[in-house]
């Protein structure tokens, strides 16, 4: 699935936009699938607004957005609800895990909705990403880095053709990062899905085949 | 780690703030509601069962009348003030609820009745006739043709009645069954002076139906011919088939042309005021029940909608669809309002079922299941209820992105 993005500007930065000296606002693009894309984007220039953009959460911006055949400003509730579902995962950098849940339930919520990962495999990448032992503990008694790895668990648990993901190590360590950029390596492997990565700093944790800055 | 379902999941994710006591304060307002609204179509639909006739209810009275002109001190003197006329029987015939009008046909000529075999027995007396149509039974041999010596004659029972209670015990008389009666022959004779005509008159039947001594038509016709050929021929009293004499306008007709009926049918009509009041009255609080009862049920959704708002808007952000969420809503509420409006119509069968045996010890016959017009009230509520939750699930849930 290609994802077109057609000179996108939030309304809310519409004056100021061209003060910044953006490679993807008001830009034309186009990302083939299985891209691995990384973009730079330092504090206040739009990085959250994008990522929601993408993600269909808002649309007060003027341009378009295309996943395939999907228009994101066109696009209806169901329409937008089967392309979460199917096409294009997500991790947020606040991650919007359901307090209430413990940790189990939270990734059941998710593979239940498409029941095309297994059980095994949820448990296994728990496991790859050290947070096995806290499967029943509530989502809102986690740390920071638990719930981080709990929302790139819950994140593999869907078929994707992309991954959309939002400062997604912010709050793990070294170690922690990389085993959670392996799992992602591997899932998005077996998906054959493309990557877009939003983050702060420069980096190289996938083998990114565009990089822009925002 | 055991898997969860994920109705479950949802349910805890949207469910967990509701209130358990408007859920249940709202199921029975419906359920009490749909109850009365049912009792009240029941109440109408039985009695309009009883009061048309269909079924075998004649215990209740004939649809049959016979109305007269009233007397009064007025008319007294004058003759054939109380007949009616040819434009007086088509009012009769165009008035509400008649079907058919017969007219009853006296004798105009003297008839005086004696007993052969008990010497002494004699009485001048009057005799009527009736289209065979208006008879509640015909004989066997109810025909009369000139030259005919027999005279088959139909008896009101209540004269039997008279006579049996009234009459024979202050005279000392032996009481007479139907049977007897109609094995006595009489001695008949028609006419006056040397115009005189004798024949056998003999019981063939009884009446509820009028209250008359009965000819054929023919007899009548002949006598009235023969003896009084110059006399009017004008009905006295008509006979009126009515369909609903309940009806209050029926009623009216009869009162603003000052008819007398026999019949005591026309009390069903101020039955049937009171209970049209009582099931209308059953009616409006059963819908006002209802009303409420709905009101407090969406409300109660919308409210738990509302709570889980944010659970809600996280569910569609992971790829849940509203209408999976939606339908999710309504399979766990749309079985409680079958649950309450089912009580409800299985309340109202039994009630029915009740209330036939009941009226059958009245002799009155009732069907033990619930009429049409029931089932409809159910299905029209049960239609506009579920029309109404799932339009304000929908409704809440196009709030949430």
């Amino acid at each position: 699935m290609r994802l077109s993005i057609d000179h996108i500007v939030p309304i809310p930065m519409k004056d100021k936009i061209d003060e910044y000296n953006s490679r993807v606002w008001n830009q034309q693009l186009q990302f083939n699938s299985g891209e691995k894309l990384f973009i730079q984007a330092p504090s206040g220039t739009g990085k959250t607004t994008l990522v929601h953009f993408l993600y269909g959460l808002r649309k007060d911006y003027e341009g378009s957005i295309r996943w395939g055949s999907f228009k994101m400003h066109d696009i209806d509730k169901e329409q937008l609800s089967q392309l979460r579902a199917a096409s294009v995962s997500v991790i947020f950098q606040d991650m919007r895990l359901f307090p209430e849940l413990t940790t189990w339930e939270n990734l059941e919520v998710k593979r239940r909705l498409t029941n095309t990962v297994s059980e095994y495999d949820a448990e296994k990448w728990m496991d790859k990403l050290g947070i096995k032992h806290k499967m029943d503990s509530p989502a809102s008694k986690l740390s920071y880095g638990e719930q981080q790895r709990v929302a790139i668990v819950r994140a593999m648990l869907q078929p994707f053709e992309w991954l959309v993901m939002d400062e997604p190590f912010s709050h793990l360590d070294h170690a922690n990062r990389q085993r959670a950029i392996s799992l992602i390596n591997e899932v998005t492997e077996m998906n054959k899905a493309g990557i877009l990565l939003a983050d702060l700093d420069d980096n190289d944790y996938f083998t990114y085949t565009r990089k822009l800055l925002l | 780690m055991k898997p969860l379902k994920q109705s479950k999941l949802v349910s805890k994710l949207l469910l967990r703030h509701r209130s358990n006591n408007r859920l249940w304060l709202s199921l029975v307002a419906l359920f009490a509601g749909t109850t009365l609204l049912l009792i009240a179509v029941m109440i109408w639909w039985n009695f309009s069962l009883i009061l048309n006739g269909s079924a075998n209810n004649d215990s209740l009275g004939s649809t049959f009348l016979t109305i007269g002109k009233n007397v009064t001190n007025e008319m007294m003197g004058k003759k054939n003030a109380t007949l009616f006329s040819p434009r007086e029987i088509e009012a009769v015939s165009a008035a509400p609820q008649v079907e058919d009008v017969g007219v009853l046909i006296a004798n105009k000529f003297p008839v005086y009745a004696s007993l052969s075999i008990a010497q002494g027995f004699a009485t001048d007396m009057f005799l009527e006739a009736v289209p065979e149509r208006f008879m509640d039974n015909k004989p066997f041999g109810w025909v009369w043709e000139p030259g005919n010596t027999q005279i088959p004659i139909i008896l009101s029972s209540d004269f039997l009645n008279m006579y049996n209670y009234g009459f024979a015990p202050s005279q000392n008389l032996p009481q007479l069954s139907q049977s007897t009666i109609q094995a006595l022959a009489f001695d008949l004779t028609i006419g006056r002076g040397i115009y005189v005509e004798h024949y056998t008159g003999r019981v063939v039947g009884f009446s509820d139906r009028i209250s008359s001594v009965l000819v054929p038509q023919s007899f009548i016709e002949y006598g009235n011919k023969t003896f009084a050929p110059t006399t009017p021929i004008a009905p006295s009293r008509l006979i009126v088939k009515v369909k609903d004499p309940s009806d209050k306008r029926f009623a009216d007709f009869l009162k603003k042309n000052d008819y007398t009926t026999n019949s005591e049918q026309l009390r069903w009509n101020k039955m049937r005021s009171v209970i049209e009041a009582v099931a209308s009255g059953t009616g409006l609080l059963a819908m006002l029940l209802m009303g409420m009862g709905t009101l407090v049920f969406i409300l109660f959704i919308e409210l738990t909608i509302a709570k889980a708002k944010q659970s809600l808007s996280l569910l569609l952000l992971m790829g849940y669809s509203p209408r999976y969420l939606a339908m999710f809503m309504l399979r766990r509420f749309v079985p409680l309002i079958f649950i309450s409006l089912g009580t409800a119509a299985i309340i109202a069968i039994a009630l029915q079922g009740i209330m036939a045996k009941k009226l059958t010890a009245m002799n009155l016959t009732l069907p033990d299941l619930p009429g049409i017009w029931v089932w409809a009230a159910l299905v029209i509520s049960t239609a506009a209820l579920l029309t109404f939750v799932s339009r304000a699930i929908f409704n809440s849930l196009k709030g949430n992105d």
